[in-house]
């Protein structure tokens, strides 16, 4: 891949600045921009049947750092976390971003920002830093994770209900929201995903992801608290690549208004978090001795 | 020759997705003289080499208090410090009047950090040329905190940063553990020796090259220099002090 | 003759002269030159009295469910005491609408709050950093104070009951003036006329509200709401209540009533209703 892009972008002289064309329709410093994020720990985001989970693999560059305390799973709205990987200042100003997005919705509407409309203004945001030569692209890759209340909310807090039922009243029985998830890249291109993994190892991520049983159309999804134990699972099995390497583990959920976080995103209680990293050393270990037994 | 055509700018990113001119004013930082920082359960130190640009003139600053629970210590461009530090006093303060609180470091370390980010994706900026520690005491307690030009910034037990500021890392990963239940006067002590540690051969640590600053639990951050660090300096080195301070001793019975 | 259809049904200018908007809001026309411009004058949909006690550990604090439209009993479910976290709750006096304005801004200063993590804690709402009443009562008032200086005044009085950051039990008031006040014990509105006398013979100083017990403030506190719907005519008998106490956090409830009424003194009161003597 990365002889491919030498062959084609370096000397052309159009990859040298952004929003310029090559002769065969590509951005290349878009291109670049997402080397920036193949560099980083491994991210990746779970939909589950009653909650979202995202998972990181930090690097600890420095023995000198402060453990367990720099986080980088931030919270955007109550309800809404993000995760990324590639340039953290980068990552900083998307979080940013996207809590600017959803404080102004709450204001035009009061009401908290759909995750979808939350990843549609964010694509809009990331994409724009494509088209001029005056900045360069995002050098991260967003994911986007949370759940849109499915009960009724208060306007206005607990000022009056309103009629309960008939002209102005309520549907009854009515439900909508749920879990959702986005990745959004440098290109400003995003998808929703039931499974989705960025950073250095996402090929092994989304390979292990893949194999998870997510869509519900197909009747099964796994639940939130499976999520959370193969999430960490995957990020122990990503950094397999990079082994000589610390790293700590930051995991953050949000489940239904009646679940475990009420609807809130936040970090996996310690104890449960501590559980699925004994967990997936475990299945670590297994593996290995699995691969020791086809070689004997 | 092979010329970088990728190092012009802060917006443009090289086949390998780096940022050269972000790289390069990390450059500037290990230019600076070299500042260290540790904390304690209850205090946050930092410790800073000053430099002058000749004999006769004055030492550069190399601790700013910023709030009376925290302060910085620098290491590159002193005027980019200067703005940084001036717009934390504003931070600073704007939290101070509206919510009657310090301001917590990990809120205002994360400002500055988001402030240098916008100029590494802006045409027409440069990144800040200068690394910061951040220490002091906050509702959480005490914290050290490390600010790069990239706009990365780090929650540390301790760090060094500026001119051969490896050695002094090296110190205090060797000491690592013995930060939580230092004293005081432990934590100055270690300050000052990875200082030391970073200096060229032909250096010493004065009253006139050293600053310290500290913050604590019980105690507000305060900047020491000149004769206010004379005995930590003495009692920190003192076993080399003996053996060259033979004439010293003289001349101090003389007078 | 002006045929347009905006000049139909309207009185003819060379008739009458031109019409003269000068009473009309800027928006429509008003405002001649010379003449100031004008915000809120007056409060349109509006809540009573507030009342609070701090007691040994916590305060206790309270507000009917009105929400009238002059004289008018409109709204019957109005809760006007919103809790912000643990360790504070503020309760509104005067115009309803203002006060969802205020709502609204107490959310994302919530939301904000939340963005920061909590360190090592695992639940936000134990952190040490928590956003105190008196942190919540700087605020407030800085933004009731900038309003009041635009001639813009949110028409509004406030009570922030709760703790401080360390946890003791701290009450204030601020008000559409960008005034600001402490006391162990606080009314608003009608209250501080009817209530605060009473209240202040349970609590008369700091060492008092340092003695009392919960039960006693809350005794108290209601019993000043039976005297507030006796007397004052835009009160009701449902109302909210919250305790902030610093062992137990925070308890709402929302929709009290007024036990125990007796309205024999009633038959004393003389000069109102049909009596003739």
């Amino acid at each position: 891949m990365l002889t491919h892009i030498r062959q084609t972008s370096i000397g052309t002289g159009y990859d040298l600045s952004n929003s310029v064309f090559s002769p065969d329709g590509r951005n290349f410093q878009v291109e670049y921009a997402v080397k920036a994020v193949e560099n980083g720990g491994t991210a990746i985001g779970i939909r589950c049947k009653d909650g979202v989970v995202l998972a990181l693999e930090k690097l600890v560059t420095s023995k000198l750092l402060k453990k367990d305390a720099n986080k980088r799973i931030a919270t955007v709205d109550r309800n809404v976390g993000v995760v990324y990987s590639g340039l953290l200042p980068d990552g900083r100003h998307f979080v940013s971003r996207a809590r600017d997005e959803a404080s102004s919705w709450r204001s035009s509407y009061k009401a908290p920002i759909p995750g979808s409309s939350l990843a549609n203004r964010m694509g809009a945001y990331v994409q724009a830093y494509t088209l001029y030569n005056s900045v360069r692209p995002f050098g991260i890759t967003g994911i986007i994770g949370g759940w849109d209340a499915e009960t009724e909310l208060a306007v206005d807090g607990s000022v009056g209900s309103g009629p309960k039922v008939g002209a102005g009243g309520k549907k009854q029985g009515v439900k909508e929201g749920g879990p959702f998830l986005y990745m959004i890249e440098p290109s400003g291109l995003y998808w929703g995903y039931y499974g989705a993994a960025t950073g250095k190892g996402r090929q092994t991520a989304k390979a292990e992801l893949e194999k998870l049983k997510l869509d519900p159309k197909n009747g099964e999804c796994i639940s939130l608290e499976e999520g959370v134990k193969e999430a960490a699972r995957i990020i122990y099995l990503a950094h397999e690549d990079s082994k000589d390497k610390e790293f700590e583990l930051e995991m953050t959920w949000v489940s239904a208004v009646g679940g475990p976080t009420k609807g809130r995103h936040e970090e996996v209680p310690k104890a449960l978090r501590e559980e699925a990293e004994r967990l997936a050393k475990k299945a670590l270990e297994g593996e290995d001795e699995e691969e020791e037994k086809m070689e004997e | 020759m092979f010329r970088n055509n990728y190092d012009n700018d802060s917006v443009t990113f090289s086949p390998q997705g780096r940022i050269f001119q972000v790289e390069y004013a990390q450059e500037a930082v290990k230019q600076g003289s070299v500042v260290v920082g540790i904390v304690s359960k209850s205090h946050a130190i930092l410790a800073a080499l000053k430099r002058n640009a000749e004999e006769l003139s004055s030492y550069q600053r190399k601790i700013i208090p910023v709030d009376t629970h925290y302060g910085v210590a620098l290491a590159g461009l002193a005027s980019d410090a200067r703005v940084l530090s001036n717009f934390m006093k504003q931070q600073s303060l704007a939290s101070r009047l509206t919510y009657d609180r310090p301001i917590l470091l990990s809120e205002i370390t994360s400002r500055i950090g988001d402030r240098a980010q916008t100029n590494t994706q802006h045409y027409g900026r440069r990144p800040y040329g200068v690394g910061l520690l951040i220490a002091g005491v906050d509702a959480r307690g005490p914290h050290l905190f490390e600010f790069q030009p990239s706009g990365v910034t780090l929650e540390c037990v301790a760090g060094a940063i500026g001119a051969r500021s490896q050695m002094a890392r090296t110190y205090l990963e060797r000491n690592l553990d013995a930060f939580e239940d230092c004293s005081r006067d432990e934590l100055i002590k270690h300050a000052l020796r990875a200082l030391k540690d970073s200096l060229s051969q032909d250096k010493e640590l004065t009253v006139d090259n050293t600053s310290v600053g500290i913050g604590g639990l019980e105690e507000n951050f305060k900047l020491y220099e000149g004769q206010e660090i004379a005995s930590w300096l003495e009692t920190t080195f003192e076993n080399k002090a003996e053996g060259e301070a033979g004439g010293g001793e003289g001349m101090e019975v003389d007078s | 003759m002006n045929h347009l259809p905006q000049a139909w049904g309207r009185p003819r200018d060379d008739v009458y002269g031109a019409y003269n908007p000068h009473y009309l809001p800027h928006s429509h026309g008003g405002h001649q030159a010379g003449h100031p411009n004008q915000h809120t004058q007056s409060p349109i949909v509006t809540g009573t009295s507030v009342l609070a006690v701090k007691y040994n550990s916590g305060v206790v604090i309270a507000a009917d469910n009105l929400a009238s439209y002059g004289s008018l009993a409109r709204f019957t479910d109005v809760h006007r005491l919103k809790v912000f976290n643990k360790k504070a709750v503020v309760g509104f006096g005067g115009d309803v609408s203002d006060m969802q304005y205020l709502d609204r801004l107490l959310l994302s200063l919530h939301v904000e709050e939340n963005y920061a993590g909590s360190g090592d804690v695992d639940d936000k709402e134990s952190d040490v950093a928590l956003m105190s009443a008196k942190n919540l009562h700087t605020y407030l008032s800085k933004v009731m104070y900038k309003r009041r200086s635009e001639f813009n005044p949110l028409w509004n009085a406030l009570l922030v009951a709760g703790l401080t950051e360390s946890n003791e039990p701290f009450l204030a008031s601020a008000d559409l003036l960008g005034t600001t006040f402490s006391a162990p014990t606080l009314a608003t509105g009608f209250g501080a006329h009817l209530a605060q006398p009473i209240l202040r013979r349970v609590v008369p100083d700091e060492e008092a509200s340092k003695a009392l017990t919960r039960e006693k403030a809350v005794e108290a506190v209601k019993e000043c709401m039976k005297v507030l719907f006796y007397r004052d005519a835009r009160s009701m008998n449902e109302y909210s209540i919250a305790i902030v106490d610093k062992e137990s956090g925070v308890d709402l409830k929302l929709d009290e009533k007024l036990e125990g009424q007796s309205w024999a003194f009633a038959d004393r009161i003389r000069g109102y209703g049909t009596q003739t003597a």
